[in-house]
């Protein structure tokens, strides 16, 4: 074709799927707030979050089944002016259908813990799905420039969710926090950015693998910042004090999908980066890679052994999980990060879960925090206590659930590949996460509740989340290989886009 | 003549950013500290022939960006004795040599092996020039830049608004 660039605007549709949702939440709660009833029923604020809530769903689950039909056909679609911006192709569908699932999730968590938390306000959803619009560019992106924008786009949204109930101090230090870390994170990574764009001269990932010098300490030097940046946001250690403090404070909603979303955004578009950009370096930055993940399992699993809050040990646990992830880093053989992928994926399922349990125990605008607070939950709440029994055990690994099945899909490759040590390390960090996850299930079955304590009942949406988490937990434990996008196992889409990076 | 203008202004761009990080006592010089830094910077720009890409540098980060800085500075009055005495000595200290040391290992492996320069092409940094890749090559990011900001302004209202109703 001559006459200029070809426009594929095909691969801008899940882009654009939740940055027009986006927009027309925020209209729609003008709009609707002027009304004085819509379908019938009065209009209040609970009704109105509720509804905008269900309104994001609907463009959510738009997104999850166009990545998902772009995962069975395979396709591969580049957004191209001139100069290659984005590519939507199997391993960014896989990406967004998870970052695009624990929106769903998210949201439908959201709608009644909002009214619980007495901050049902429209924007909230408006600034969930601009901050999944920034994550499904993050991963789709071949671009530094398209990259740090993604991540700017992600991380700002979540910034301002993080302190989204104003009357909460602890909401408010977490927001600032995060915010000035974060950003300080991002200029980090900027200046990583700018130190490869000025020793190769490009910016797209395919220009810098063809003019990376390995030996050049400039690029080395602007890859190490690069690392830095990204190894905040998927808290690793030594990059990860500010996750307990920001995770304790952030509305639990939030919390939730922060550490399974930016972390899946945060992973996939750093094995991406590294393969796609630096595939030489592979052998310089092992060290790095290994040094990170021993610390983060250990520093991680340690810490989360000593925390008397609920929310504070799930934030420790997620830093261990980013641990976890990064040994499947460290082996970097295309089975090893398939494993990483699918670890993703059921992270995402079993971490929704537990902090949805917790966010469906709120109440009267606070949240069930401590572990004392869970005492006798079996005796009041039977089914939501074997519930969050159920995610624990999945996040402590137990055979049978999902938990178990990702990790050694992670560990496994990392044995292969000669990492024995590292594995090892995994494997009896992990042994130290079977207690403290456990000391929760303890407390709920073997005490008794606190008198006269009241448990709400979890609506109807929380309900649906925590029985799609628990389902999902159960089917990948049991069956990993179940065919379940028209007649292929997500194992399978897990490996083929793996495979893709390596070409 | 090039050479020499560009040593002064790096020199200068060097000065000032020292002056600000350094200058812990008074905000305000600190802030002013940083406009040499940018100016200077502007100036470097315009020896590389990208006149549009100085007069932005000059009017948005001098300009603007400094003086939303010395709004804040002067809206929230910081003096060195609100922080009180910081301790942490020790870490600071071992902080410095770590990165004294940082600095000079990169020095010594720089040495002779900066990537050879190259001749800019045509028209850099003029208008057209930064016009059309705007609106071609960079159309994506300068569509998503648009996102970024409404994302900020929502942002921040939630966060500030005195009433959200």
């Amino acid at each position: 074709m001559t006459g200029g660039p070809e426009l594929e605007l095909s691969a801008l549709a899940p882009v654009a799927f939740t940055a027009i949702g986006a927009m027309l939440v925020l209209l729609g709660e003008v709009l609707l707030s002027r009304a004085k009833s819509f379908l019938g029923r009065p209009i209040t604020d609970a009704y109105l979050t509720t509804l905008l809530g269900f309104f994001s769903i609907f463009w959510l689950i738009l997104t999850a089944v166009t990545a998902g039909q772009g995962l069975v056909t395979g396709s591969s679609e580049v957004f191209n002016l001139g100069h290659p911006m984005m590519r939507v192709d199997t391993f960014a569908n896989f990406a967004i259908l998870m970052i695009a699932i624990g929106g769903i999730l998210t949201c439908a968590l959201s709608v009644t813990y909002l009214t619980v938390l007495h901050v049902s306000h429209g924007e909230y959803f408006a600034l969930l799905l601009l901050a999944t619009c920034g994550m499904i560019l993050m991963v789709s992106s071949v671009d530094l420039m398209s990259l740090f924008l993604g991540l700017e786009l992600m991380s700002i949204p979540i910034y301002a969710l993080a302190g989204f109930a104003r009357r909460d101090l602890r909401s408010n230090e977490s927001a600032l926090k995060y915010f000035i870390t974060g950003s300080f994170a991002s200029a980090l990574l900027l200046y990583g950015m700018a130190l490869v764009y000025g020793t190769t001269g490009h910016t797209s990932f395919e220009g810098i693998r063809g003019a990376f010098d390995v030996q050049g300490p400039v690029g080395l030097a602007g890859l190490a910042l690069l690392l830095v940046g990204f190894a905040f946001k998927i808290s690793a250690v030594p990059f990860h004090q500010w996750t307990p403090d920001v995770y304790e404070g952030a509305p639990t909603s939030v919390t939730g999908y922060m550490s399974v979303a930016v972390k899946a955004t945060a992973f996939a578009a750093l094995i991406r980066i590294l393969l796609e950009a630096f595939p030489e370096v592979q052998g310089r930055i092992e060290p790095v890679l290994f040094a990170l993940a021993t610390l983060t399992v250990v520093v991680g699993n340690v810490m989360a052994v000593v925390q008397e809050d609920v929310k504070r040990l799930l934030a420790y646990s997620s830093v261990a999980h980013a641990g976890y992830l990064l040994i499947g880093l460290v082996a970097g053989t295309p089975e090893a990060i398939a494993g990483v992928l699918f670890y993703l994926l059921v992270y995402t399922f079993m971490n929704l879960g537990a902090f949805g349990v917790v966010a469906s125990l709120a109440q009267q605008g606070r949240d069930c925090e401590r572990i004392e607070d869970f005492a006798g939950l079996a005796r009041q709440r039977p089914a939501v206590a074997s519930l969050m029994t159920l995610f624990l055990v999945s996040l402590a690994g137990i055979p049978g659930t999902a938990g178990f099945v990702a990790k050694f899909l992670v560990f496994a490759p990392a044995v292969q590949e000669g990492e024995v040590l590292l594995a090892v390390i995994g494997v009896l960090a992990s042994v130290v996460s079977v207690y403290y996850y456990l000391r929760i299930p303890v407390v709920m079955w073997m005490r008794d509740p606190a008198p006269e304590s009241v448990r709400p009942e979890p609506s109807g949406s929380e309900w649906l989340v925590l029985t799609l988490c628990a389902t999902a937990v159960l089917v990948l434990g049991i069956f990993p290989n179940l065919e379940v996008l028209e007649g292929q196992p997500l194992l399978d889409l897990a490996r083929r886009s793996a495979a893709l990076l390596f070409g | 003549m090039i050479q020499v203008l560009f040593s002064l202004f790096a020199l200068l761009a060097v000065i000032g950013a020292l002056a600000m990080v350094l200058n812990v006592r008074n905000t305000i010089a600190a802030a002013l500290s940083l406009v040499v830094t940018m100016i200077s910077l502007g100036g470097i720009f315009v020896l590389l022939e990208a006149h549009l890409v100085a007069v932005i540098q000059i009017m948005v980060y001098a300009g603007a960006i400094v003086v939303v800085f010395l709004f804040v500075v002067m809206l929230l009055n910081l003096r060195r004795d609100v922080f009180g005495p910081s301790g942490q000595r020790l870490t600071k200290a071992l902080g410095a040599v770590a990165g004294v040391w940082l600095v000079y290992r990169l020095l010594v492996l720089l040495e002779g092996r900066l990537p050879a320069t190259q001749p800019l092409p045509d028209g850099f940094g003029g208008y057209r020039d930064v016009g059309m890749a705007l609106f071609t090559d960079f159309l994506l990011p300068f569509e998503v830049t648009s996102l970024l900001l409404l994302a900020a302004i929502v942002g921040a209202i939630v966060l500030a608004k005195r009433r959200l109703d």
